[in-house]
C-alpha cells in the first residue's frame, strides 16, 4: 500500500515538474556552459534573480521607463499587450500557454529583441538563463 | 442611361475600390503580425519595403530583427506583392500613413477619434476598418469606435 502511495506521489510530482523539453534543455545547458565560462563561481540559474530582471525598470529607448512587465504584466499567466501597437500578447507562463518556451529559435529571437528593447543591449547567458528559469516556473 | 452606367463602371474600375490582396503568407503573419496588424504588401511600394526590411533591428524604435533566411524570404514575399499606383504614389517612406492618397482619404476624421484609446493611431487599421484583415477597406465596412459608421 505504502509503495502505491509513494508511486502515485512520485508520478504526481513528475507530472507537475516544470521541465523544459529536450531541445530547450540543450539550449539551457549551452547557456549554463557560457555562464560558467564568464564566471567560475556560477552554480546554476535562479528564478528569483530572473524575476528581479523581469520586473526591473529600465530607462527605455523612447524616453519612458519600461520593463518586461510593461507588455507582459506581472502575472505571466495572463496575456499582455504590446505597448506600441496595443496588439494582445498571449500568456508567457507555460502553465497557461503550453506553446511557450518550447521552440529554441523563437526563444532566442524574443530574448534578443526584448533585451534590446528594454535594456538597450543583449542579455548575458546568466541573465537569459535566469529569466527562462523564472518563466518556466510560472 | 446605359451609356451613363458604362461610364460610371469605367470610372469605378480606375478608382481604388478599397480592396487589396490579403496578407496570406504564413511566415509574414508569424514574424510581422505577431506585434502589429499585418499590413498588406500592396500598401507600400518596393522601395518602401526594401527600407523597412533593411533596418529591422530599429523598426520604429523596436528591435524586430530576424534571421537572415527569414528576412530574405519575407522581403521576397513583400517585393513580389508590393503595391503600385494610387495607394503608393509619391510615397517611398516606410509608413503607409505618409502616402498622399492615404492622407487624403483620412483627412476628415476628427483627431479625437484617432487619438482615443480604442484606436490610438492611424496605423491601427483594424480599429475602424472591420474587414482590414481580409484586405477589404471599403467605406461600407468602416465602424469608428464611439462614433459608428462612416459613410
Amino acid at each position: 500500500m505504502k509503495k502505491i502511495v509513494c508511486f502515485i506521489l512520485l508520478a504526481f510530482t513528475l507530472l507537475n515538474a516544470k521541465e523544459f523539453n529536450a531541445p530547450m534543455k540543450t539550449y539551457m545547458e549551452s547557456l549554463s556552459v557560457e555562464a560558467k565560462a564568464q564566471n567560475p563561481n556560477f552554480t546554476g540559474f535562479d528564478a528569483k534573480r530572473g524575476e528581479a530582471i523581469f520586473v526591473s525598470k529600465q530607462a527605455g529607448k523612447k524616453g519612458t521607463q519600461m520593463s518586461c512587465t510593461t507588455c507582459h504584466t506581472t502575472n505571466l499567466k495572463n496575456g499582455g499587450q504590446n505597448v506600441n501597437t496595443n496588439k494582445p500578447i498571449t500568456a508567457l507562463a507555460p502553465s497557461a500557454n503550453s506553446t511557450r518556451l518550447t521552440d529554441v529559435a523563437e526563444v532566442e529571437k524574443w530574448l534578443r529583441r526584448n533585451f534590446n528593447d528594454v535594456f538597450a543591449r543583449e542579455g548575458s547567458a546568466l541573465e537569459k538563463g535566469d529569466v527562462l528559469t523564472y518563466i518556466i516556473n510560472q | 442611361m446605359k451609356k451613363l452606367l458604362i461610364i460610371t463602371a469605367f470610372g469605378l474600375s480606375f478608382a481604388f475600390a478599397g480592396n487589396v490582396a490579403p496578407a496570406d503568407n504564413a511566415q509574414y503573419q508569424k514574424e510581422c503580425a505577431s506585434c502589429h496588424f499585418g499590413y498588406q504588401p500592396a500598401l507600400l511600394n518596393k522601395t518602401s519595403w526594401e527600407k523597412v526590411m533593411g533596418n529591422l533591428s530599429d523598426h520604429f524604435g523596436t528591435d524586430a530583427s530576424l534571421g537572415k533566411v527569414e528576412s530574405e524570404q519575407i522581403l521576397n514575399y513583400l517585393l513580389t506583392n508590393a503595391g503600385s499606383g494610387k495607394i503608393t504614389a509619391n510615397n517611398s517612406t516606410m509608413q503607409i500613413t505618409k502616402s498622399p492618397y492615404f492622407i487624403k482619404e483620412h483627412r476628415k476624421i476628427p483627431a479625437k477619434l484617432i487619438e482615443q484609446k480604442e484606436v490610438s493611431s492611424l496605423a491601427n487599421c483594424l480599429a475602424c476598418h472591420t474587414t482590414a484583415d481580409k484586405g477589404n477597406y471599403s467605406e461600407r465596412a468602416i465602424v469608428i469606435p464611439n462614433y459608428g459608421r462612416w459613410e
